[in-house]
This record gives structure tokens, C-alpha cells and sequence, in this order.
């Protein structure tokens, strides 16, 4: 009972807009993120009301964006995702969530769990066949374990 | 002696700057002269006291002149000899006059949105060609200045309007060459062979779709404004212990031998209504019917309803590279209503489809 | 003109019938006649499709057709702008079948899309706002999938949007649907293969009286200051604090304001001309897409989504 009530409180307080960009809903340094993906890791960290947390945002603005590789802090490890849907406003036609949905990956690119449960924008097609090289991570795994596009 | 003369010198000194007080030490040279064909075109307008009949012949009249000039055909339907004049990539070209009448958005052929700029070519006429020769312009420091650029200057007119509105000589300025008054007068400066006889109208076709044109225009008028707004300034913090200094400057120079404001230092001021021009704006379509010019993007400078006046851009990379129509484009009656660049979606074509790979 | 107009109908009816009309945007400065005639019908069961009424499509269309009117700012006002920004909307419409739709309105839009592998893209949703003029317009939808809440914003004149289909037509109590957002997710849940719903002829569109029930807070606007009538349970979660606040913030004073409205708003003088000049292409296209549904219903029991 009393676990549950601290639970709620916790997940009040990180999803209260305490920082600055609450209007934008911007991905930055200690955004919480949401996983969506069926890895073990990411289910008890999103089942013990425990979040990952934004530790790095790769690209030049700091500011994630649809597509962006972020490093995230979750349970105590270091791990990287992809972001797979955003809280922000977004362009005409890209689709816009309730929540910020990331994917974990691993350095190689390939997804940690099996299955995405939420549907993703289908632009990410595009946006991660363009980041992917030949030689570096191969992101398009992460398209081929998705369920459904919006 | 030596006393004498300098009592004699004192006294003379003594009259000296009693006769000439003056408060400046120079006398500067005005930095603008207007043009000599420039005269003012406000009037005081009174009560005429006309009857009915009087004011109704008057406006008579007025409709005949109106009539006359809408009639009279392009004179470069029967002067042959500019036909023989040919465009180079050096040749300057007549300018437009036009309006900004707003924005709203084309589509491109794979679906990208580009917000456009919509300018009004209103009525333009050629008013008169001045050539090099006889062309005085303002006095400039370069003194070599006419002899280096040959090019003369071509006044052309847009918007006629009623001739009892305005100033006398501004008529006369119109009278001269038998055309009626004109709104808007503005000069451009063109190659002697692309001069063109008086009373040439010119439509939005004198360009091209896809052609690049610089667009000068008075910016929106914003008034006396502080730092932050006029240059960008950062301001102060809001708290902190700050006290009446939130949106000022600040500091405005150091101490030591630069003991004194630096010229060019930004500062408070009017900002807006000065002359700016953006350059390589692109035609993106053309309506030949209402003279309407569709211009890629929004930072056209001035507000809905403000002139604006277009010529051939002079960036080295986006000058015109195929003979545009020389020296204007003639009115013919079978053009197509429209034209568009090829990358545009027309409206009236079947939605933007993509291909299975 | 128009003021005289408005001053001789404030004289004979009372201010209130001002605020009774909700939309803002599209209120215009009616002459008497069509005032009367909006006042004898309630408030909510306002017939916004009436029979068509040859002399006066003003009250017709301006709920039909929002977009058709011109930004009511007169620093941005141009008539031959606007007339060239309808000629193009026009055209649009000879291509693609935009549906007459308000907000609350359920809609599958498909699109084509160069990202997707089929190469086309659908989204069924509930329209929460719509908003712009000209060829600016655009409405969002929501909907509910997998239990993650999903928004897409689409442009009416769009060139890469195939059809909009409406499967539900009808209204909401409130002009933004904006709650929906920290409502609970049944309430914007909705099947993508939903089958489109046929009113008969000639009613009016009915509007929906649901009222949806809130998350606890946080929310992500401060929905007790915005006098919404779609929800039911905002009092539960506020404090004493909210409700002083609310109070302060109050601005009873606003629907007296009618210079307020007369900015919001375009004349009758240039609606009339402006429906006068696209009524007839508008009523063409509403009669042969009348017909087309016909033919298909007779063919088709059930019609099939696109």
C-alpha cells in the first residue's frame, strides 16, 4: 500500500514540469524517458517506476529530436536507445505522442529486447537508413522488430 | 607701433566675433540631393468652389485622358529598330514596380511546402529615358563615377492617379511626355540599349518563372526602440538585485586612452523604414491576368501593401544565364493565364502519388 | 454600415445573445434577420446544415467551409490576395473530396507517404482543433493506439493527402478538444478499421454530449480556467488555491466587448461577397459528390474505407 502511494508520488514528481522547457517538452540532459521495447532491462526499470533518465543527447543541439541517439542512465547502467517518439510538437504529418518512447540499443545498433509494443513514425525509416554507414552501427534492426507504423 | 597694431589687431578681432557667430565650425554637404526630376507631389488640396456641371466635365475629361492612355498601344509594337539590340550577360535591364499583397503557401512537385511572397505588378508605364550623357546624378566623392558606368536612367511609373491631386510640376513632370500622373515614380539604371520609348507598358512577363530577382523595399517602420529589440541585446536579469537596468544596454565603451563612445556603437534608436534589398529571390509562378508574381519566401522586406521594386538580381551564381524577353516583354493576347516553375504543384493536377520500389 | 447595423440589433435585443454564439471566429456581424432566425433555435441544436437557402449562403457555409474566410487582422487583408488564395482552394478541391467536418468529428485520412513501405499512410482520429484560413488550414488528430496516445496534424490543401473520409460526423460541447489529451484514453480510443456512420439526408449534425473524465493532475494546461463544458470531474481534483485563482482570473467583462469581436471577425458586407463568389463551384461539388454517395450506397450495403 505504502510502496504504491511512494511509487505514484515518485512517477508525479518526474513527470511534474520542475525544468524550463516544460512548453517544448524538449529531450535534454535528465529528461525521463519511456522504454518501449520488451527488453528485459527496460521492463523492470519501467515496471519499478524507475525511468531512464537522459544522460547524452548525440548531435550538436543537445536537444533530442526523432531518430537521435541518446545515452540514458537506467538501473544503475549505461545504456543507449534511439528516440522512436517525442512529446514535442512536430512537423505537419509526423506523428506527436503523449510520451517520450525510446528504444534501447546496443553499440552495434542492434535493439536489446524483441518487439516494440507502440506503434512508431514511419519518417524514422528514412532517418535511420540515412545514419546508418556501412562500417558503423546498423540502426535498421530496430525497424524490422517494430509492430505497427503510424 | 607694435602697440598700435595690436590694439588695431584687437579691435578687429573684437568686430569679427560679434559679425559671425555660427554654431557649427563646417559646413557639411548634404548627403542626399534628390534627383532634378524629382519635385514634390502633395498637395494642399481647397475648395474649388465648381459648380455641378464644371466638376462633372472635369471628371469627363479625366475619363477621356484615362481612356486615351489605356488605349494607346506598346510603341514597341512599331519601333523596329530595338529589335535589333541584343541581350549580353553584362546588359542591365528595366526594373518593376510592384506591391506585396501577402503570403500563402505552394507545394513542390514531392510534397515539401514553400511559403510565398506575393507581389502585384500595378499598372507600370514607362515614363522617360534619360540617357548617360544628359544624366547628372547627386553629387558623389567618386569622381570618375560616369565616366566608368555608361548607363542611363529609365523612369518608370506606376498606378496612374487623378491629376488634380497633385502638385503642378509633379503633373508637368508627366505632362512633358503626355502620360498622366503616376502614383509611384522610380528610376532604374539600364544599359542605353535596353531603353525603351515612353509609354511601354511593362507586365509581371518582363521576368521569367525560375528566374532569380533582388527585391528593394522600405522595412516595416518599428518607431524609437531600445537595444534588445534593435540590435538583439541580451538585456539584464530579471532579479538578482537588479535595479532599473533590465532592458538596457549597459556598458557603451572602456576607459583609458578610448575614453570616449566609439562611432558605430550600437545604441537606442529609430529602426525600420530604411531602404533594404534582398537578393536571388526566386520566381516560383506567374498570373499573367492580374500581373502577380509568386516569390519564394517571406523576408521580402515591408508590410502587406507596400512597394516594392524588383530587378534582374546581380549575384554572379544566379544571374540570368538564357536572354530574358529584351527589353521588355511585349503584350501579346494568347499567353497562358499561368505559369509555373517546374519543381511547383499546380492546384488542378491529381494529388502527389510516390512509387512502390 | 456595419455598426450601424450592430447598434440597431443591440437596441432590440439584449447584449447577451452576443456570448451565445460560441465561435468566435466565424461569428460575423449578422443582420437582424439572421439573428432572429439564430435565436429561436436553442443554443446547442443550432441547425449549422440547414436546407440550403439560395438567398442567403452566408449562414449556410461559414461553418461548412471555415477556411474560405479570410484572417480577420486587417494588416493582412488583400482582396485580390484572397481571391487568387480561393481560386487555388477551389482547384483543390476539384481534385480531392474535402468533406464538410467539426471538430469532434471522427476522420481517416490517408496520405502518401514517402517513408512508409507501401508507399500510402492512414490515420483515424478525432479531430481536437482545427484552425487557419486560406490554403493555411489544417486540423489534428488523435486517437489511441496500443495504448499510447497518438497526434497527427494535417494540412487541408495538402497536395500529398489522397482522401479524407469522415466516419462519424458530429460535434463536441467545447472548440478545442485539447483535454483529450489528459483525459482517460478510452475517450480518445478509437478502432482504425471503424466503418463510416451514414446520418439521413438532410438532418442536422448532432452534437456529441459526452464529458470526459480527467487524469489526476498533473495536467498539462490549467484545463479549471478555461470553462470547458466537455468535462465532468474537474472539481474533484482542485484545491482551494485553484478555485481563488480561477476566480481572480475571470474576465466577465470580455462579451460585452464588442469592438473585441468586431476584430475577431469578418464583415457581412465581404462575406457576402465572398460566398458569392465560391457558392456556386461549392454547391456543384456538394451535389455530384450527393449523387456519387447514392450510386454507391445502392450498389454497396456496406461502403467500404478507402
Amino acid at each position: 500500500m505504502l510502496k504504491s502511494l511512494t511509487s505514484r508520488l515518485c512517477a508525479a514528481a518526474a513527470s511534474r514540469a520542475l525544468h524550463t522547457t516544460a512548453p517544448l517538452q524538449e529531450v535534454r540532459l535528465l529528461t525521463r524517458l519511456r522504454v518501449v521495447d520488451n527488453s528485459e532491462l527496460g521492463r523492470r526499470a519501467m515496471a519499478e517506476g524507475k525511468p531512464p533518465k537522459v544522460i547524452c543527447v548525440y548531435n550538436k543541439k543537445r536537444v533530442g529530436l526523432i531518430g537521435d541517439r541518446v545515452m540514458v542512465a537506467i538501473k544503475g547502467q549505461k545504456k543507449k536507445g534511439i528516440l522512436v517518439g517525442l512529446k514535442q510538437n512536430q512537423k505537419v504529418k509526423v506523428p506527436k505522442f503523449d510520451s517520450n518512447n525510446i528504444v534501447l540499443i546496443d553499440d552495434n545498433g542492434t535493439p536489446l529486447g524483441t518487439r516494440i509494443h507502440v506503434p512508431i513514425p514511419t519518417i524514422l525509416r528514412t532517418i535511420l537508413k540515412e545514419r546508418t554507414h556501412a562500417k558503423g552501427a546498423d540502426y535498421t534492426k530496430l525497424l524490422g522488430i517494430a509492430t505497427r507504423f503510424v | 607701433m607694435s602697440k598700435s597694431s595690436l590694439k588695431l589687431l584687437c579691435t578687429a578681432l573684437s568686430k569679427m566675433k560679434v559679425a559671425y557667430v555660427t554654431t557649427r565650425s563646417c559646413y557639411y554637404q548634404p548627403k542626399f540631393r534628390p534627383p532634378y526630376w524629382y519635385s514634390p507631389k502633395e498637395r494642399v488640396m481647397s475648395e474649388d468652389m465648381l459648380t455641378q456641371e464644371n466638376r462633372d466635365f472635369l471628371e469627363e475629361v479625366r475619363q477621356d485622358k484615362l481612356n486615351l492612355q489605356t488605349a494607346v498601344e506598346s510603341p514597341l509594337a512599331k519601333v523596329e529598330t530595338e529589335e535589333v539590340a541584343q541581350w549580353t550577360p553584362t546588359t542591365r535591364r528595366a526594373g518593376l514596380i510592384a506591391r506585396k499583397i501577402g503570403n500563402y503557401p505552394l507545394w513542390s512537385k514531392d510534397g515539401k511546402k514553400f511559403q510565398t511572397t506575393l507581389l502585384q505588378v500595378v499598372d507600370n508605364h514607362v515614363i522617360k529615358y534619360i540617357p548617360p550623357e544628359e544624366f547628372t546624378p547627386m553629387k558623389t566623392t567618386k569622381l570618375n563615377w560616369r565616366e566608368k558606368r555608361r548607363l542611363g536612367c529609365l523612369l518608370v511609373g506606376s498606378e496612374t492617379i487623378d491629376p488634380s491631386i497633385v502638385t503642378k510640376e509633379y503633373c508637368g513632370l508627366f505632362d512633358s511626355v503626355g502620360m498622366l500622373p503616376k502614383r509611384h515614380l522610380r528610376r532604374f539604371m539600364i544599359s542605353p540599349h535596353a531603353k525603351m520609348p515612353t509609354g511601354t507598358p511593362l507586365f509581371a512577363t518582363h521576368f521569367r518563372v525560375g528566374d532569380y530577382v533582388d527585391v528593394r523595399a522600405k522595412t516595416m517602420d518599428r518607431g524609437f526602440q531600445g537595444v534588445m529589440k534593435r540590435w538583439g541585446f541580451k538585456g539584464m536579469p530579471a532579479s538578482h538585485g537588479v535595479t532599473k537596468t533590465h532592458r538596457r544596454p549597459g556598458n557603451i565603451g572602456a576607459g583609458g586612452e578610448k575614453a570616449r563612445v566609439w562611432p558605430g556603437t550600437k545604441m537606442p534608436g529609430h529602426m525600420g523604414n530604411s531602404w533594404r534589398t534582398l537578393r536571388g529571390v526566386k520566381i516560383l509562378r506567374i498570373n499573367t491576368k492580374h500581373n502577380i508574381l509568386w516569390m519564394l519566401g517571406v523576408g521580402i522586406p515591408g508590410e502587406t501593401g507596400a512597394m516594392c521594386y524588383l530587378f534582374d538580381t546581380v549575384l554572379p551564381l544566379r544571374k540570368l544565364k538564357t536572354p530574358p524577353p529584351f527589353p521588355t516583354q511585349p503584350f501579346v493576347d494568347d499567353i497562358p493565364l499561368e505559369y509555373y516553375d517546374e519543381s511547383i504543384h499546380m492546384f488542378d493536377t491529381p494529388t502527389i502519388t510516390f512509387e512502390e520500389s | 454600415m456595419a455598426l450601424v447595423i450592430r447598434k440597431s440589433s443591440l437596441d432590440i435585443f439584449s447584449v447577451g445573445k452576443w456570448m451565445l454564439r460560441r465561435d468566435c471566429r466565424l461569428l460575423s456581424t449578422l443582420p437582424e434577420k439572421a439573428d432572429v432566425l439564430e435565436n429561436t433555435e436553442g443554443e446547442q441544436e443550432k441547425p449549422i446544415r440547414p436546407k440550403p437557402k439560395f438567398n442567403n449562403p452566408v449562414l449556410e457555409y461559414r461553418h461548412v467551409y471555415p477556411e474560405f474566410l479570410p484572417d480577420p487582422n486587417p494588416k493582412w487583408r488583400n482582396s485580390l490576395r484572397e481571391k487568387m488564395e480561393r481560386a487555388d482552394m477551389l482547384k483543390r478541391r476539384s481534385q480531392i473530396d474535402i468533406p464538410e467536418f467539426y471538430v469532434g468529428s471522427i476522420l481517416a485520412v490517408t496520405i502518401s507517404d514517402p517513408h512508409a513501405q507501401s508507399k500510402t499512410n492512414k490515420f483515424v482520429g478525432i479531430c481536437i482543433e482545427r484552425k487557419g484560413c486560406g490554403l493555411r488550414a489544417e486540423f489534428i488528430l488523435r486517437n489511441v493506439i496500443d495504448h499510447q496516445g497518438v497526434e497527427v496534424r494535417y494540412e487541408l490543401y495538402d497536395p500529398m493527402i489522397q482522401s479524407i473520409q469522415v466516419l462519424r460526423l458530429e460535434k463536441r460541447l467545447d472548440d478545442k478538444l485539447y483535454y483529450l489529451r489528459d483525459a482517460l484514453p478510452e475517450y480518445s480510443t478509437f478502432p482504425l478499421d471503424m466503418d463510416p456512420e451514414i446520418l439521413p439526408e438532410g438532418t442536422p449534425v448532432p452534437v456529441n454530449p459526452v464529458q470526459v473524465k480527467l487524469k489526476p493532475r498533473p495536467w498539462l494546461e490549467r484545463w479549471e480556467r478555461q470553462e470547458l463544458k466537455g468535462v465532468s470531474n474537474i472539481e474533484e481534483y482542485l484545491k482551494e488555491k485553484d478555485r481563488v485563482r480561477r476566480e481572480l482570473r475571470k474576465t466577465p467583462w470580455e462579451k460585452y466587448d464588442l469592438m473585441k469581436q468586431y476584430r475577431k471577425t469578418i464583415p457581412v458586407e465581404d462575406q457576402s461577397e465572398i460566398w458569392s463568389e465560391v457558392y456556386n463551384q461549392l454547391h456543384q461539388m456538394r451535389v455530384s459528390r450527393k449523387k456519387l454517395s447514392r450510386k454507391r450506397s445502392f450498389t454497396i450495403n456496406k461502403p467500404q474505407l478507402g
